[in-house]
């Protein structure tokens, strides 16, 4: 060990300068791989029993009277049905999108964060709309004040006025995987009203219809089945159906646009390859500097196996170092990472490095200080060592 | 010798014993290479779909659409307005004498199995839609009749979602023929499907048209159309140069992807800065009695410092090319589908980008060293083994 240590401070400024180029590396690739494990966590968190339902094609037009026949489909334990109301409050400088759900969503979507209590006071007051905290805070409103949305021409009340004068009830928390808003980043935080008002309110034409049905099926590994199911019992009809699993949708998002996760693995072994020349690098140039006094110690009776575990411990030292520090570092950068990610394609979760992250940044330390290593190991093992110590 | 000889000769000299330390140079190449290659190739994606988006033929085209409203799918734009419109100065005239200008319709279709919800955009287009639209070519079928259920669809949307000839797209009130398959010499539209604008609306049972674009007689037409719209007071309208609505829209819809890149090329480019300043430190301490030398006969210490610099900028040049040249040889030209049908472009500008990137990591990794160097005194230098 001493002589571990020594050749290790031989020169401290390059052995500083080298454990911060490969702790950077590192951060880089734990970064990474807590970008690829968020995504990863981003699709388990949507439930493969949750089935989103909308008409193929023609978004926007599933009739309600689709209901009852999809609550008759076997493994389907609930049904519930949103549409969407997109307009501007004051100006068009600040959009906002509000959702209707219907009563079948308690059971066919309970993740939606009402509460028994707050169901019931949407049921009594059906004008009125319950707001995510960030959309209250965006909006400036209290519970009892009015929220005025001005809708886009075509797509205003059946009494022909554009503006939907709806009643904050109170305010719900955000879901954890919406902090960017709610059905797709980019988009509104969470602002939910009751169905029946906005079917009561629209123009007569777009009555009976929703934008999309959410199903709750009995078990997950039924859903692919009950949406083939649901395929097609209504591949006839018109409008036909479109069904997804919302796991399987979030995935098909997520890889269908920026793959990130296969980006983010991408970018890590990239920060590997980097990590592996410095490293190489480092470990022959400190033997090749070395060799008379590798010579003297073969000389002294020090076997291969004794010279080698001396290498491969000059070369792990650092890395590893360097892959805890690097490890720490991308933990501390969670925001960052989470902040990058969360314009993204799905909608995000928190975002943590994981023990799994620490455990891929050590391995693959060891990986590369054996790899840097069997280079100059065989030049050892083959070097005379008389030339050597003579300085031949 | 004057001092810029020097530099030259001092340079060359290190550069020429670059052989003998080939290790630690392709360290510096290679590291750099990594850099660049990610930088590159993360970009390209962006430089691919500004490419797609933004046609020669924009500079002298605008977007109007109805408000502030930026969200194309939620804006409507009254057919009294389009009227409105055409009567403004600047617009370019057909060859029928009639004004180049089209308002659009756009609106997003759920797609079929293994395709992401919503990303699939068809778009409404009038007469003029076409004639807008120099590089439209039918590579298949025929073009949809104005007043009838038929659409056409880009060989980019062909291609990702096996549509043709023959095909058939469920709208709200039925079953819709593709009547022909269209190219548009990598437009962005390639990925769309296009039918008839007020077809399309009544199907949707919508008013009002998405946008209007129209087509100027120069560039510098535009103030002055869009001084007469906006001061209109009749209009709530907005309108941009299609170019810079192009940029935006691209730019909106990779920005998180840009600003990722960014900086994750810099984290890369931090680890590649310390592992330079350790490699170029080594560099000088192994060429120390040749700088001693050359001290020792004359040679000032300013060409020894700028042939450090040189040498650590010759490798991140080096880095950056091969960098570069790899992100082009994977992903330039290779088809993607983000939010529409492009193919990856590693540019011209992202090959100058990464040297420029490559350039910056070297000269500051190299800076330290190469002060070091210039500051060793030929006595003590010449006394190291």
């Amino acid at each position: 060990m001493p002589l571990v240590w020594a050749a290790l401070w031989r020169n401290r400024r390059e052995s500083v300068l080298t454990l911060l180029a490969l702790t950077v590396a590192f951060a880089l690739f734990g970064t990474m791989l807590t970008l690829n494990a968020a995504y990863q966590q981003a699709i388990e968190d949507t439930r493969m029993d949750r089935l989103i339902i909308a008409c193929a094609f023609d978004c926007g037009a599933v009739p309600l009277g689709y209901r009852e026949q999809l609550a008759q489909i076997p493994g389907v334990i609930a049904v519930g049905a949103q549409s969407w109301l997109g307009g501007y409050v004051a100006d068009e400088r600040h959009p906002i999108m509000v959702m209707f759900v219907d009563e079948g969503m308690r059971a066919a979507w309970p993740e939606l964060p009402l509460s028994p209590a707050d169901w019931r006071v949407l049921h009594a007051n059906p004008s009125g709309v319950f707001l995510s905290r960030q959309a209250a805070a965006r909006y400036g409103v209290r519970p009892g004040d009015e929220l005025p949305v001005t809708t886009y021409l075509g797509s205003s009340r059946a009494d022909g006025n554009p503006a939907w004068y709806l009643t904050v009830l109170g305010f719900v928390p955000d879901p954890p995987a919406w902090k960017s808003g709610f059905a797709a980043p980019r988009l509104e935080p969470m602002i939910v009203g009751s169905l029946s008002y906005h079917e009561n309110t629209i123009q007569l034409g777009e009555r009976g219809l929703v934008n999309l049905m959410r199903v709750a099926v009995d078990r997950p590994e039924n859903a692919r089945a009950v949406c083939r199911e649901i395929e097609a019992r209504f591949t006839n009809a018109t409008p036909a159906l479109y069904c997804v699993p919302a796991r399987d949708d979030a995935e098909e998002t997520a890889d269908a646009n920026i793959n990130m996760r296969q980006i983010s693995l991408g970018i890590g072994a990239a920060g590997l390859f980097m990590i592996l020349f410095l490293c190489a690098n480092g470990v022959a140039e400190a033997v090749r500097e070395r060799l008379p006094e590798f010579g003297a110690l073969k000389a002294m009776g020090y076997g291969d196996s004794r010279i080698a575990a001396l290498v491969v411990l000059e070369a792990a030292l650092p890395i590893v170092l360097a892959a805890l520090i690097g490890g720490a570092l991308a933990r501390a950068a969670d925001a960052l990472v989470g902040h990058l990610a969360d314009a993204g394609v799905i909608n995000m979760p928190d975002v943590h490095a994981s023990i799994a992250s620490f455990a891929w940044a050590l391995a693959a330390a060891l990986l590369i200080a054996l790899l840097s290593a069997v280079a100059p190991l065989y030049r050892l093992r083959h070097m005379d060592v008389a030339a050597v110590m003579a300085g031949r | 010798m004057s001092e810029l000889r020097q530099i030259a000769s001092v340079s060359l000299i290190g550069i020429g014993s670059l052989r003998e330390r080939l290790g630690t140079a392709l360290v510096i190449v290679l590291g750099m290479a990594c850099v660049v290659g990610v930088l590159s190739s993360m970009l390209s994606l962006t430089a691919g779909l500004t490419r797609a988006y933004l046609r020669p033929e924009d500079a002298t085209r605008v977007v109007v659409w109805n408000g502030a409203n930026h969200f194309d799918q939620a804006r409507s734009l009254h057919p009294d307005a389009v009227e409105t419109i055409l009567g403004a100065p600047g617009i370019a005239k057909g060859p029928d004498g009639a004004p180049l200008a089209d308002p659009e319709f756009l609106m997003r279709l759920l797609s079929m199995e293994g395709f992401a919800a919503g990303s699939l955009q068809l778009e409404g287009v009038g007469a003029a839609g076409i004639a807008l639209r120099p590089d439209f070519r039918m590579v298949a079928g025929h073009v949809f009749r104005a007043g009838t259920r038929e659409l056409v669809v880009g060989v980019g949307a062909a291609r990702k979602l096996g549509l043709g000839v023959g095909s058939e797209v469920r709208m709200r009130d039925g079953m819709w023929p593709i009547v022909g398959v269209f190219s548009c010499g990598g437009d962005i539209i390639e990925s769309y499907l296009v039918g008839d604008a007020l077809t399309v609306m009544a199907a949707r049972r919508r008013a009002g048209f998405a946008q209007m674009i129209v087509q100027l007689v120069d560039a510098k037409a535009f103030p002055e159309f869009q001084r007469w719209l906006t001061e209109n007071p009749a209009l709530s309208l907005s309108a941009e140069r299609k170019t810079d609505y192009d940029l935006r829209t691209a730019g909106a819809n990779t920005a998180f992807f840009t600003r990722m890149t960014y900086v994750i090329g810099a984290i890369m480019a931090l680890g590649a800065l310390f592992g330079i300043v350790k490699i170029m430190y080594g560099v000088v301490r192994a060429r120390t009695r040749e700088i001693g030398t050359l001290r020792a006969i004359g040679f000032g210490a300013t060409p020894v410092v700028v042939s450090v610099l040189a040498e650590a900028a010759l490798l991140g040049a080096i880095g950056s090319l091969l960098g570069a040249a790899i992100a082009w040889l994977i992903f330039d030209g290779r088809d993607m589908w983000v939010w529409g049908a492009f193919k990856l472009h590693v540019s011209p500008a992202l090959w100058l980008l990464g040297l420029a990137w490559a350039l910056t990591t070297s000269l500051l990794g190299g800076l330290f060293p190469a002060l070091r160097a210039g500051r060793l005194p030929p006595s003590v230098a010449l006394r190291v083994q």
